[in-house]
């Protein structure tokens, strides 16, 4: 699997012209407009995407009792959220959370596919789709994340959560030490897609 | 039995490959917006939740299309040929494969086509703007498909019941994680309401509104021997794939 990324020049060049023929095509027959495919993108980029993820824990961090509602209810405690409308959207219709702890570490997968919490985390970056993770994460979840740079005692609980039905799950990392008196959006810089998903914790502060 | 079903636990995979980009080509965006597009102006919208007015959307697109039709194609695929396409590339193959099957486009225009930008051609289409079609499927992506539902249907189990996890027969897809297949759990909680999937999946059982369950697996009664220590193990599971004496009385 070490040459996942590596592929002849030409297997991308023939890709890359086949989606713009089917794109084309699409917008000839009148099935997508010349805009869709943009727009969507737009989308994601501006409004669904792992930075409303990061707001969320960076409040979490910072006032108890709205992290004690997140974790009860993770879509009435987003929708508390100055976001825009629609985060408990697509692929987030139903959401959970799972806190790390001092002696609690969490780490989310999905066996089967690639299921994702969209609206909080935007789309899933390649190491959660890689059939590799799948497949070992569940059944070796302490060589996984050391082999991504976390190690943990042994008297440290992991637990894995494997996405399988339509609730997707994300991580409340824990809060770096050094942080006290930080502003929420200064946390919030700390917080990366990788924290949220378990494989890796928060940036420690600069 | 599919490879796909059963990717837990498999061995001899070597190191995970930590990238952290979500796109690794330009291209791979522009088949990505398409599958969002295609999820958002899916005929079954009509009768969601949302009850989205998918009929009067003024497309040529006619079709249902979900996460379980392009999960079913990743599934098919032979399970070598899996492993050696990328994530995106999978989806190309299977996007472009369903138009084509689907008579929306020809085999031969989409090869002649690619050809032709290989050869340095612009695509000649004409711009279609509409944005009803668009607002649609940004719609989609604010308001989302609710799996869940109200219903009579009683749960069969509650949060702390010893359960067994069924060998169901599935066929082309599925929802129950191959490695999980005869092991027993414990049910750490009940979700509230029923769920439906996007399609029946026969004889595997899914499709009509059944209670979701959060399961909670010892990993050596999974892995055996190879379990590493202090782990747990949970799954969401439906109720389908499930049996054994609740313990309530």
């Amino acid at each position: 699997m070490s040459q996942q990324f590596a592929y002849p020049e030409d297997r991308e060049t023939y890709n890359a012209a086949k989606v713009r023929a089917l794109e084309s095509l699409l917008i000839e027959k009148g099935i997508i407009t010349s805009e869709t495919v943009d727009k969507v993108l737009n989308y994601f980029e501006k409004e669904m995407g792992p930075f409303n993820g990061a707001k969320l824990v960076a409040k979490a961090w910072a006032d108890p009792a709205f992290k004690a509602r997140l974790l009860a209810d993770a879509p009435a405690a987003i929708a508390e959220m100055n976001f825009p409308r629609g985060m408990t959207g697509a692929e987030g219709e139903n959401m959970e959370v799972a806190e790390n702890t001092p002696s609690v570490h969490n780490l989310v997968v999905c066996t089967l596919c690639s299921c994702y919490p969209w609206p909080i985390l935007g789309l899933p970056p390649y190491w959660y789709k890689d059939p590799t993770f799948r497949a070992r994460a569940i059944r070796e979840p302490r060589a996984v994340l050391a082999e991504f740079g976390l190690t943990f005692d042994e008297s440290v609980k992991i637990r894995v959560w494997d996405s399988s039905a339509q609730i997707r799950w994300f991580v409340l990392p824990e809060r770096p030490a050094g942080t006290d008196g930080m502003s929420e959006s200064e946390l919030a810089a700390l917080v990366t897609p990788e924290s949220m998903m378990g494989s890796a914790k928060a940036k420690d502060p600069a | 039995m599919k490879l796909q079903h059963h990717l837990g636990g498999l061995e001899g995979l070597g190191p995970v490959n930590f990238e952290t980009r979500v796109f690794v080509e330009p291209w791979e965006q522009r088949i990505f917006g398409i599958h969002v597009a295609m999820m958002g102006m899916s005929l079954h919208l009509s009768d969601s939740v949302a009850k989205y007015p998918i009929e009067k959307l003024p497309t040529a697109f006619k079709s249902t299309w979900t996460w379980a039709d392009l999960r079913k194609g990743a599934e098919a695929m032979n399970p070598f040929d899996y492993f050696k396409y990328r994530y995106y590339e999978k989806w190309l193959g299977g996007i472009s494969g369903f138009f084509v099957s689907q008579g929306y486009i020809s085999q031969k225009e989409l090869d002649a086509r690619t050809a032709a930008i290989l050869e340095g051609e612009k695509p000649s289409a004409s711009p279609l703007m509409n944005d009803e079609i668009d607002r649609q499927i940004i719609e989609y992506l604010r308001v989302g498909d609710q799996g869940g539902r109200e219903g009579e249907r009683k749960p069969k189990y509650a949060a702390g019941d010893s359960l067994t996890v069924k060998d169901v027969a599935s066929v082309d897809h599925t929802r129950l994680p191959g490695h999980l297949r005869g092991k027993a759990g414990v049910v750490e909680k009940l979700y509230p309401g029923l769920y439906v999937y996007f399609c029946s999946t026969g004889p595997d059982g899914l499709g009509d509104p059944m209670p979701v369950y959060q399961m909670r697996f010892d990993p050596k009664e999974i892995w055996g021997d190879l379990a590493e220590p202090n782990s747990t193990v949970y799954a969401d599971l439906y109720e389908t794939y499930l049996e054994g004496e609740p313990t309530r009385c």
